[in-house]
Parts: C-alpha cells; structure tokens; sequence
C-alpha cells in the first residue's frame, strides 16, 4: 500500500462516514469475488470449448427469462434463508453455528411428528402447530451446545459438529421406527418415508397466483421467509439483544466489563438460531413432499453457512444472497440443455464465489481495520508510536 | 452370536479403523501446526473419486520388467487420491495461512466445494456425476500370520485383510518418530502451541503450517482412496458416510496424540462394524442400529463438556498467527 509513507489522512478520508466505508468495502469485496468465479468459470467453459457469455445467458435467462424459472429460483431459495438467517445470527454473537444441518433435521422429524399424530387439530392450526413443533424441535437440538458452551466452556464449533452426526442417525432412526408408514400397498415397493401428511398440515402454495405451475412449490413460506429476515433485522439492529450480541461479539470482556452476562446472550442467540433453522426443513416437508423421505433434501444447513457469507451475515444481503444461489442452483438444468458444458460446471462455481467471497472479505476487513488504526493513531498525535508500528505490520501483510 | 461373528466385525472394524486413523492423523499434522480443519471429510471426498479414477486408470500392467509383480492399478489409485488431497488442502492452508481466514470457516467452505468438485471430477472420468463402474481391480488381500490362525473363528479378524490396514498400523512409528523425535516434530509442534515463540527462535512459521495442513490433505485423501479402492472397489457419491468427522471426534478424543488415535480409532471403527455385523447380539438388539452409530459423537460431546477425561488442543491452533508469511 501506497499510503503507508504519508501517515496524515486526507481530506477526503476524513468526510467519509464509517458506515459507508463498512459497506463501500464489503460491496467491493463482493463484486470483486463475484468477478473472480466469472473470471475462472469462463476458463473452465473455455476449455470445453462454448462460450462464457453463451454460457451464463443461458443461466440467467433460464431463472429470468419466464415467470416458472424465477418461481423455481425462489422456492430453492426459500429454505436457504431461513438457513442462512440461523447462521447469522450467532456470527453476530461471534458464536459459530455448524450445527444447523443437524437442527434443521431434527427439526424435520418433531415437525413430521406433529403432522402425523396431531392430525385431529382443525385447518390450518394443524399446519400452524407442525411449523411451531419444527421450531421446537431444533431449538431442543441447539440448546445442547448452547448450554455445554455456556456451563462447561466446549467449543460450539466442535460439539455442533458431533450434533449433526448425531442428528443424521435420528432421522434414519425415525422413518425406520416411530415414524415408519403404515400404508403401503401389497407388492408395491416404494422409498422408505413417513405417512403423507393431511392436507391441511401443508403451506398453502402461492404459485399459481401469478401462473407459476405446482411443481415449482412456491407456496407462502417465501412471504413468511422475508418476513422473518425482517424481523431478525429488527432483533439485531433495533433490539437490546442485537446490542448485546454485536458486544459479545465484538468483545466478550468488554460486554462483560459493561454488566452483559455473556452466558445468557449466547443462550438466547442460540435459541434464536435453533429456531430459524427449524424453518429450514419446512420447504421440503410441508410446502413440496408432504410427508418425510428418507432421501430428504440434505446439507441445506451447509449451504446455508455459504449463503450467509455471500450475503455477509445481513438479512437483506442474505434474501440477495439465497436468489443468487438459487439462480444459480436452477441454472445447472440451463448449462445441461442448451450448453456442452456438464451441469456440475455450476457446483464448481458456487464454490470458486465462496471461497473467492471468504478471502476478499478477509482481505477488505484488514484494510478497513488498517485504515481505522491509522486514523485512531493521527487524531491522537501519535504518528510514530506503537499504534504507527502496528499499522504498518498490518498494511505490510496486505501486501 | 457366535465368536466368529465378533471375529468378523473385528475384521470389518480394522477396515473402519484404517480409513479413521489416516484420517485423524491428517488432522493431527494440521492441528498440531496450529490449523484446524475440519475440511478433513471434504478431503477425503476427493481422494475417493481421484483415487478410484487411478485404480481405474493404471490397470495396465508397465511394460515387462518394470511391473515387479505388484498390483500397480490399486497403487496408483492410492498415489494419486494422496496426491490430489494434498493439492486440494492447498486451497485450505492458502485460505488459512496466507490469507489468514478463520479456519473454521475455511474448513466449511472445503467440504461444501468438495462435494461438487466430486461430481464434476467424476463427469470427466467415469462420464457420471455420482458413481464409476463397479468392479475395480484392488489389491489381493493378506492374512496375517499366526493371528490368523486363532481357533473359535476369532481368527476371521486377521484374515482378508487389505495391505493397507497393515500399513496403517505401521504408520504410528514413523509418525511419532517424526512428531517427537525429529528437529521438524519439535518446530511443527511449536508453531501449534506458540508461534510467537517458534518465530522468535528462529522458526519459519507459515511454511511449516503449510507443510501441516498439506500432509493432512494426503493423509485424508489416502483414507479416500482406500476406502474407494480398497472397500468399495469403485466411487460412489456419500461414500465417507461423515467418517471424517468421526476422524475429528478420534482426534479430539486421543488428545492429539498419535498413539492413542490408534486406539480411539479402532473403538470407533468397531462402533461402526457392530451394526454390520452384530446387530443380531442380545446387548445390541435392544438397542437401535442408528443409536449404535452416533456412539462416537455422543461419547466426543460427553468428553468435550469434561464429563469424562479432560483434553487439551494444541494452545494455538485456529488462531490466525499475525506474524511475517514467509
């Protein structure tokens, strides 16, 4: 960096309000990674000979070009919300929560639990109670590592990581046991699953409002799912837990120094996540099958974890950040059909964008906290002490 | 349940155990370094498919004289599984070391790209994204002798085996040897407990994390290709079946030590065998298979929380070390 040699800030820097360095530097990392997977997408679509632009016409044309496709990106999209929505919120509580692969699917058996046994419940109360059963069922699932984190200090990361193991067998041990049909048909022979569920324990579809067919499974789920990026927003950004999670996150010593009890907000951000990741399984259980298989839609909390990157752990960038992923999971049918290029091509790219998103934003992080220890340093006088030396190590590594 | 039965599922068990203990001693060379990973899975992912595509592959025998008898098709699959792990976990101490990314985060996003790089990778070799033919050449099995012969049917546990399992066993010695009694053990070691202090003597900090999380990579993408190679005799998408997460629960449980991986490793291979082969037992028969299976992972949480036992990481791994890069 060039700037090193002259310690006083310029002008400029000096008019430019925090929030719109955040955000100008998290939006250029993103554009940058975004440019760098179309960059090496094209070197691969080169090589099998089609061309790039050809290529990712077809893509977005497959989700843009008519109202089925983009009803289609938006049911893909509408679980990885919810997904990416649990994530983020305990990366805001500087907790990190792999384990919402295994509550969502947990989630799933308590919510196929409720649909089947409480299937006396009246219209759509019934829908209502397995949606809240779902909920439940991954909160119970998060509070372990929750409270194993707050009371004997094991890492969430790993204790989560054994939750999903854990989870898996529970799914398999359900639709094998309690939740095994009951209606199979003599001689015929069809994938294990649970019993179909009522119809009214299913979401309602919204689809066909707006012409877009059945099998796209777009029902009310995606409404609810925007709904509820608005009110994590809310939760995060206007309510006394987001202040205290961003603390806690920020710094837990400092948070505990000014009378925040750690424990309790990383609890509560837990039970928060839990919830949203109780959502996640909802799409494929009560919007799409209705009922639950045993090859049910898996790693959607993985993706989710993905998702919540691109979208730099904002609800709104997170809604963006699913769309995107949608478009491009719909487009792996478009590079199949119109294109030479095998369709896991797009599997490669979402994975070049993610790692590509994960180190631009590391990268733009350093520069920003550079810049602020720069400007900290010449406002207090200071240009050539400690915090001077610490700037410079820091804008040398950027190098 | 006769004792050949618990014969037999030793034997499956020495099967689980090899494909766990390479596994978990890729992630010991990282952590030990100072580098988390739990993209270990996603590493083995893609020694499964590179190494089935080898096996495939090198099926011809080299020509006359230069063969030396040996099963040179399973061989290669083997290489080239340790060879494309190692490239892969590139993208893992790239992240990590270089760019100083969490490394959680990293190991994330390395067994959601491995995923996908398995299926593309598997459209190239085998023209289909989630399986390759069935039927691959493998090396001819051994039996150990004298243990082979045990009477009561115990001895089915040291017949058949795979080379591997042999070489896995063997691996304890020279990783340990290399771990603790090596100048490179000791510097590798310090730069997992305190690279401030390992830079201060001298010691080159990033270039010997790269060598960590590199040898995990081989190691993991080893376990891959063995257990496509050796077990299944071809590739076939969800193959690993989260073993290398019970690869992290062995680690976590052994303390970072290679010797009791060894035996963490074995315990929980024979986890996995018992619903294989026991299931029918009076003990286990009241138990579910699944519940059976998620032994590993409730006994690694019962240990994490210090219920039981106590275990300590090496002191810095998953902090990003601020230090020079070179």
């Amino acid at each position: 960096m060039a700037t090193i040699e002259a310690p006083a800030p310029t002008v400029r820097e000096r008019v430019r309000p925090e929030w719109l360095e955040n955000i100008g530097g998290q939006l250029l990392a993103l554009v940058a990674a975004l440019v760098i997977a179309l960059l090496l997408g094209s070197l691969i679509i080169l090589a099998y000979g089609e061309s790039p632009a050809a290529v990712y016409g077809a893509i977005l044309t497959f989700s843009f070009g008519s109202r089925d496709g983009f009803g289609y990106v938006i049911s893909i999209a509408t679980p990885l919300i919810f997904s990416a929505l649990a994530v983020a919120v305990c990366f805001k509580g500087g907790m990190f929560n792999i384990g919402v692969e295994g509550q969502y699917l947990v989630g799933m058996v308590a919510a196929a639990w409720a649909a089947l046994k409480l299937d006396f419940l009246p219209g759509p109360l019934l829908m209502w109670v397995t949606i809240v059963f779902g909920m439940l069922g991954a909160v119970a699932f998060a509070l372990v590592p929750a409270v194993l984190k707050v009371r004997t200090g094991a890492h969430e990361v790993v204790t989560t990581i054994m939750m999903n193991g854990i989870a898996i067998s529970l799914v398999a041990w359900a639709i094998n046991g309690p939740l095994h049909f009951t209606q199979q048909l003599a001689g015929f022979n069809i994938n294990l699953r649970t019993d179909p569920f009522k119809a009214n324990a299913r979401i309602p579809d919204l689809g066909h409002r707006f012409g877009i067919p059945d099998s796209a499974h777009l029902s009310w789920l995606f409404p609810m799912a925007l709904v509820t990026a608005a009110i994590v927003w809310f939760v995060l950004k206007r309510m006394r837990l987001g202040y205290e999670a961003r603390a806690v996150g920020a710094s837990a010593g400092s948070a505990q120094a000014g009378g925040i009890s750690i424990g309790s907000v990383q609890i509560k951000l837990f039970i928060l996540s839990g919830a949203l990741a109780g959502l996640v399984g909802m799409q494929q259980l009560l919007a799409d099958k209705g009922y639950l298989p045993v090859q049910y839609e898996a790693a959607l909390g993985f993706t989710g974890i993905a998702v919540a990157f691109l979208g730099q752990n904002s609800p709104l960038g997170i809604v963006l950040a699913a769309v995107l992923w949608g478009v491009l999971a719909r487009g792996e049918t478009a590079v199949q059909i119109d294109t030479d290029v095998p369709r896991e091509f797009v599997i490669i790219l979402q994975g070049i964008l993610i790692i590509s998103v994960v180190v631009t934003y590391q990268l733009a992080q350093r520069r920003l906290l550079a810049r602020q220890l720069r400007k900290a340093a010449t406002v207090e006088g200071i240009g050539d002490s400690a915090a001077a030396v610490d700037i410079e190590g820091l804008a040398k590594e950027d190098r | 349940m006769a004792l050949g039965d618990i014969g037999a599922a030793i034997g499956i068990a020495f099967t689980y155990f090899t494909i766990i203990y390479l596994t978990g001693l890729g992630g010991l060379f990282s952590e030990r370094s100072g580098i988390v990973n739990i993209g270990l899975e996603g590493m083995m992912i893609v020694g499964t498919v590179t190494g089935s595509w080898g096996a495939h592959h090198f099926t011809l025998p080299p020509p006359d004289g230069l063969g030396w008898g040996l099963p040179w098709g399973p061989i290669m699959g083997l290489l080239i599984g340790m060879l494309a792990g190692a490239t892969f976990a590139t993208i893992h101490a790239l992240a990590t070391v270089t760019f100083r990314v969490d490394h959680i985060v990293s190991g994330v996003v390395i067994n959601l790209v491995a995923v996908g790089l398995a299926r593309f990778l598997s459209t190239i070799f085998f023209g289909q994204a989630t399986q390759s033919d069935p039927g691959q050449p493998h090396m001819n099995p051994v039996s150990i002798p004298l243990l082979s012969s045990i009477p009561w049917g115990l001895g089915r546990a040291f017949q058949q085996l795979s080379p591997m399992v042999v070489v896995a066993m063997l691996l304890v010695f020279p990783v340990s040897f290399a771990l603790y009694r090596t100048r490179w053990g000791l510097r590798l070691r310090s730069c997992g407990e305190n690279p401030e202090a390992a830079r201060s003597l001298g010691v080159r900090v990033a270039p010997l994390r790269y060598e960590g999380v590199l040898l995990s990579g081989a190691l993991a993408g080893l376990a891959g290709a063995y257990l496509a190679v050796e077990v299944a005799y071809s590739w076939g998408e969800g193959q690993t079946q989260g073993l290398g997460f019970i690869a992290l629960a062995a680690l976590i449980l052994s303390n970072w030590n290679p010797v009791r991986l060894m035996v963490a490793s074995f315990v929980f291979g024979f986890a996995q065998a018992i619903p294989l082969r026991l299931g029918d037992a009076p003990v286990f028969r009241l138990i579910p298979d699944q519940f059976v299976r998620m032994t590993p992972y409730v006994v690694t949480i019962v240990v994490l929380a210090g219920f039981v036992g106590k275990v300590r990481p090496p002191a810095a791994a998953g902090k990003a070390y601020e230090g020079a890069t070179t």
